[in-house]
């Protein structure tokens, strides 16, 4: 039987490498077969057609970071709070008291994020 | 479901729990609502009182019959009354340490405090009495999360960040672990029911299957070892233990470590004591893994006793004591013997008082000058005879010198260790050579107390949480230590918790 476990992994090992070969075989072959005549324009960066200009390394707010994490979790929210809508007839009470300890939770986060003036930028 | 298959479950089981999360609800909301310049340290009062109440309740459900509600994943049996009472009293007396708690450069986050601990306390709860390997989870979780927080709560300091960031990566590696063996015994059984597996498992009779079992067992047991801090995952414990509050350390070398414990065996010994090991023939494969076992015992015992050694910083020798004596209950673990659940549950006991004793000593000392150097100790019967009596008791009860708490329990586990058949003396010979060096160390911290000059003449006063803690502490380490009968009487009613299938 352990055979038959460990044989599932020489599946997991074979997209490995299929995975690891096919990019590098890829560019590998088009750094063969493409004519290669640099000039200026060519060797910009390339910012869907605008001209580049700054650094591209530039520090922004950690706020963002904060208002990211915020919507990640309503998001969650929304895709828990949507499958128990849609079966809520055949789920009942039960669900729907769970449901309501779920969103409490949460808008107990949401007011300590508040009152943590995390949602204030600066 | 239906209201009426709602209401027939039998609530009250979780009474404790809804206290605590009550507690904790309340708290964090009048946390939040308050004005911002007002001291925050009454909130751990009431956490405390809270944290009572939950207590009592506890006490007063010892008499109902083993239950399990919401499917079996949520049960009440003896084994999770009687540690349940230990994690309580952990909480409260840790609470009591928060209460005190004054460092140097202040504690923006008081109110966290108080609460972040009730939900620790919670998880650690649910992990006792859970039937099911995804409330075990969760209340694992729960319970690992909330200490993270805890530990880096001193936003300031270089060596909280260290420490939270070291133990947020070693606890995700711990819990990958973990799951990795539950997912293989899920696979195995198709179950997640402890019981169900429990039953799946006896009827693996295939060698092989046997052998990934064993491998579940294996990342299982290495996993949890992070929450009990022994060997292969004891290497975090020293730089958080020094790096978090001192409440936060107290806290996670008594409550964490028993709530881990509590997993250990029940998990365990549950799933793996009747699943045959050898093909066909009757064995079991929780006794196959024994040596096993019993060499990650030696190891953290050798280990822990032999690094304290060389400590200055008190935290950091008590973080390597607190590694030794998780290896003597392993010692306890390892022997299976059946009085092993009542040695272990024992020695959690002595291990709470004699520890928190001495935690709330330390950090009375060391708020006072931002230091845990062991010199801080120097004179401390000069300064204060009473204190320095009491830190004596608790230091002696470490070391394991009879007339205390400690010792019994060292006893017991000893004797456990040499009562079965065949008796594990190489283990118990290890476990008298390390006491014996733990000496070393402990005597050093009296030699400190009683026979160097002090740096400081001012006399000590001690705060009234602390009073309570170490007077609750210093009793009880003497109170055990001279009757163990009265514990001992006490556990007489679980029966040597044969409830676990029921």
């Amino acid at each position: 039987m352990l055979n038959v476990y460990v044989n599932n992994y020489v599946i997991v090992f074979v997209f490995l490498c299929i995975g690891v070969l096919l990019p590098v075989g890829a560019l590998a072959m088009g750094r063969f077969l493409r004519p290669h005549v640099p000039d200026e324009a060519k060797q910009t960066t390339y910012e869907s057609g605008n001209n580049p200009f700054h650094d591209s390394r530039v520090p922004f707010q950690v706020h963002y970071y904060m208002f990211a994490l915020l919507f990640v979790i309503f998001d969650v929210e929304t895709v828990f709070l949507y499958p128990w809508a849609v079966a809520y007839d055949k789920l009942g009470l039960f669900a729907f008291i769970e449901m309501f300890i779920f969103v409490l939770m949460l808008v107990l986060g949401l007011v300590y994020a508040w009152k943590k003036k995390v949602l204030r930028w600066m | 479901m239906s209201m009426h298959t709602l209401l027939r479950y039998e609530w009250g089981v979780m009474t404790p729990e809804f206290i605590i999360i009550g507690t904790a609800l309340i708290l964090s909301l009048v946390d939040l609502l308050m004005p911002d310049d007002k001291d925050r340290r009454p909130l751990a009062w009431i956490a405390f009182v809270g944290v009572a109440i939950a207590f009592v309740a506890t006490i007063g459900l010892i008499p109902a019959e083993t239950t399990s509600i919401l499917h079996d994943t949520f049960r009440l049996d003896a084994f999770g009354k009687a540690f349940k009472l230990l994690l309580l009293a952990g909480g409260a007396l840790s609470l009591l340490l928060a209460f005190d708690y004054r460092p140097k450069e202040g504690l923006k986050h008081r109110g966290e405090f108080s609460y972040l601990m009730l939900c620790a306390l919670l998880g650690a709860m649910i992990v006792t009495s859970s039937g099911d390997l995804i409330t075990l989870f969760v209340g694992l979780e729960l319970l690992s999360i909330s200490s993270y927080i805890l530990v880096g709560l001193r936003k300031t300091s270089v060596q909280a960040n260290e420490a939270a960031l070291k133990y947020v990566i070693n606890g995700g590696i711990s819990t990958a672990m973990t799951l990795f063996g539950m997912s293989y015994i899920f696979g195995l059984t198709g179950t997640t029911n402890i019981k169900e597996i429990a039953v799946e498992a006896q009827k693996l009779t295939d060698g092989e299957y046997q052998y990934i079992l064993a491998l579940a067992f294996l990342l299982l047991f290495v996993g949890l070892a992070f929450k009990i801090s022994t060997v292969p995952f004891h290497m975090w414990t020293p730089d958080v233990y020094q790096g978090a509050p001192t409440p936060v350390t107290a806290f996670l070398s008594v409550v964490s470590k028993t709530a881990g414990f509590a997993i250990v065996l029940r998990l365990l010994i549950t799933i793996f004591a009747a699943a045959p090991a050898r093909g066909k023939d009757t064995s079991s494969m929780l006794l196959s893994m024994q040596d096993y076992i019993a060499f990650l015992a030696g190891a953290t015992m050798i280990v822990g006793n032999i690094v304290a050694l060389k400590q200055r910083s008190m935290k950091r020798l008590l973080a390597y004591s607190s590694i030794a004596h998780a290896g003597y209950v392993l010692v306890g673990f390892a022997a299976m013997s059946w009085v092993m659940i009542d040695s272990i549950w024992f020695y959690l006991l002595a291990y709470l008082l004699m520890n928190f004793g001495a935690f709330a000593i330390l950090q009375r000392m060391s708020d006072e000058a931002d230091s845990d150097d062991i010199s801080r100790f120097a004179g401390l019967y000069q300064r204060s005879p009473l204190l320095a009596v009491a830190m004596g008791v608790f230091l002696l009860s470490l070391a394991g010198i009879p007339g205390t708490a400690g010792f019994i329990a060292k006893w017991n586990i000893f004797l456990g260790a040499l009562m079965t058949e065949p008796g594990h003396y190489v283990l118990a010979a290890v476990m008298i050579a390390t006491t014996v060096i733990s000496y070393v160390y402990y005597f050093g911290i009296f030699v400190q107390i009683f026979f160097r000059p002090a740096a400081e003449t001012s006399s000590l006063r001690l705060p009234i949480g602390l009073t309570l803690i170490v007077v609750v502490c210093a009793l009880g380490t003497l109170l055990f230590g001279v009757v163990p009968g009265l514990a001992y009487h006490f556990l007489g009613q679980f029966e040597h918790f044969g409830d676990f299938l029921q």
